[in-house]
């Protein structure tokens, strides 16, 4: 391929919102003539922004999978439930459904801030290997990142369903409370993270 | 020279060279940068006005009942949120409300009050600050994550009480694959053209 081009290179901003491509004008805070959103060449602070974001969310990844999400008391027994041994209970219903909620709960929050970790160095330090498939990493994580609320649901329906006066109570424990955070907290950091970074050294 | 930019990489392609199939890729980060984008209003809003019934049904009735020995109870989607507000954790619950139902209401609704008018070439006041907040709030509703999530619960209930769906559960399964249909169908760039020709 002959000499190539970018946006930044002809002077065009792109607006995010609704894809118009607009002629980069000298004004502060320049604003998209067809939707009036904000336009920008690159997102504002967009690595400094992710990574303390993907600090909040490691951080609160210990808790959530420490606490417990669930407390359940019956007649019988008083039990509390972290993810893990969430897990291993639908283990004995039905394997498919535990393999799910492992792959969601635990390994998708756990690579995600992995995989931006190294997303952020990466665009940080301009390197230039393997762009297209670190392009790719986070299209995927992007993704794949809303599925991690997977259990936050099953618990909020646990908790409407299983008011059985004395019979049978389900509460909602901190953990829950810290894996929503995290889980949140990574989808903001995947949408201030800039992807045009990834490839903005490239010849 | 009309250029199109890569939204993903920042690459420039010449307009001109790209043909009008269905999708077309970025040349050097395979992201898409261009759809065909032909589709008909009408059918955007008929979309809309059966994902509005769609989600009064999926409201009105219980998702789930359960029979654990003579007792029965049932949790409707608004239950799920309400359940976590009324024991303390009120963070948790309006993020359950936002994303299953605040976010599907705001969605139809939005849709619905920019898309008439524009049909008739009319422009509703504030068409553009609403179709803003659309587009954040559809990164915001996971009704289809939902889905999943409640086919969880059923299965860790199964073993201590007796589970039956309600009409509620399939109703929202239908929602999910209509606001999925309505997304594609009035995709920013689709929803701008239809802007531009009502000017023209």
């Amino acid at each position: 391929m002959s000499a190539q081009f970018t946006g930044k290179s002809l002077g065009l901003l792109l607006c995010l919102q609704c894809h118009a491509t607009v002629r980069a004008l000298s004004i502060r805070y320049p604003r998209c003539p067809r939707c009036h959103a904000h336009l920008f060449q690159r997102k504002p602070h967009s690595l400094g922004v992710t990574a303390a974001l993907l600090i909040c969310a490691a951080v609160l990844y210990v808790p959530a999978n420490l606490l417990p999400v669930m407390y359940t008391r019956s007649l019988l027994e008083d039990e509390k439930d972290t993810i893990m041994s969430g897990v291993l209970v639908l283990l004995h219903n039905s394997w498919p459904i535990a393999v799910l909620v492992f792959i969601a709960s635990i390994v998708v929050p756990l690579l995600k801030i992995i995989s931006l970790s190294v997303l952020v160095v990466s665009a940080w330090r301009r390197s230039p290997r393997q762009r297209a498939q670190r392009s790719q990493l986070f299209r995927m994580v992007d993704f794949i990142g809303r599925w991690s609320m997977l259990d936050v649901y099953a618990i909020s329906l646990l908790v409407a369903l299983v008011q059985i006066r004395t019979l049978a109570f389900v509460g909602v424990g901190w953990g829950a409370v810290c894996f929503a955070a995290v889980v949140v907290l990574t989808l903001f950091a995947a949408r201030t993270f800039d992807e045009r970074l990834l490839w903005d050294a490239a010849p | 020279m009309p250029v199109v930019v890569c939204p993903a990489c920042d690459l420039a392609h010449r307009a001109s060279n790209a043909p009008v199939t269905e999708r077309t890729r970025c040349v050097r980060c395979h992201a898409l940068v261009q759809r065909r984008e032909n589709r008909a209003i009408d059918t955007a809003i008929a979309l809309a006005a059966a994902a509005l019934v769609l989600f009064f049904l999926s409201n009105a009735y219980p998702l789930v009942v359960i029979d654990y020995n003579g007792t029965t109870r049932s949790a409707t989607l608004l239950d799920a949120a309400a359940g976590l507000y009324t024991q303390g954790h009120s963070a948790l619950a309006w993020l359950v409300f936002i994303t299953t139902v605040l976010g599907p209401l705001l969605q139809i609704a939005i849709l619905l009050y920019v898309l008439i008018p524009l049909r008739h070439k009319r422009q509703a006041p504030g068409q553009n600050s609403v179709y803003r907040l659309l587009t954040q709030i559809r990164r915001w509703t996971f009704v289809e994550v939902f889905m999943l999530g409640s086919l969880v619960a059923l299965v860790r209930l199964s073993g201590y009480a007796e589970v039956m769906t309600g009409v509620s559960l399939w109703s929202c399964g239908l929602l999910m694959l209509t606001l999925a249909a309505l997304t594609t169908h009035t995709s920013p760039a689709q929803f701008w053209r239809w802007v531009e020709r009502s000017r023209a």
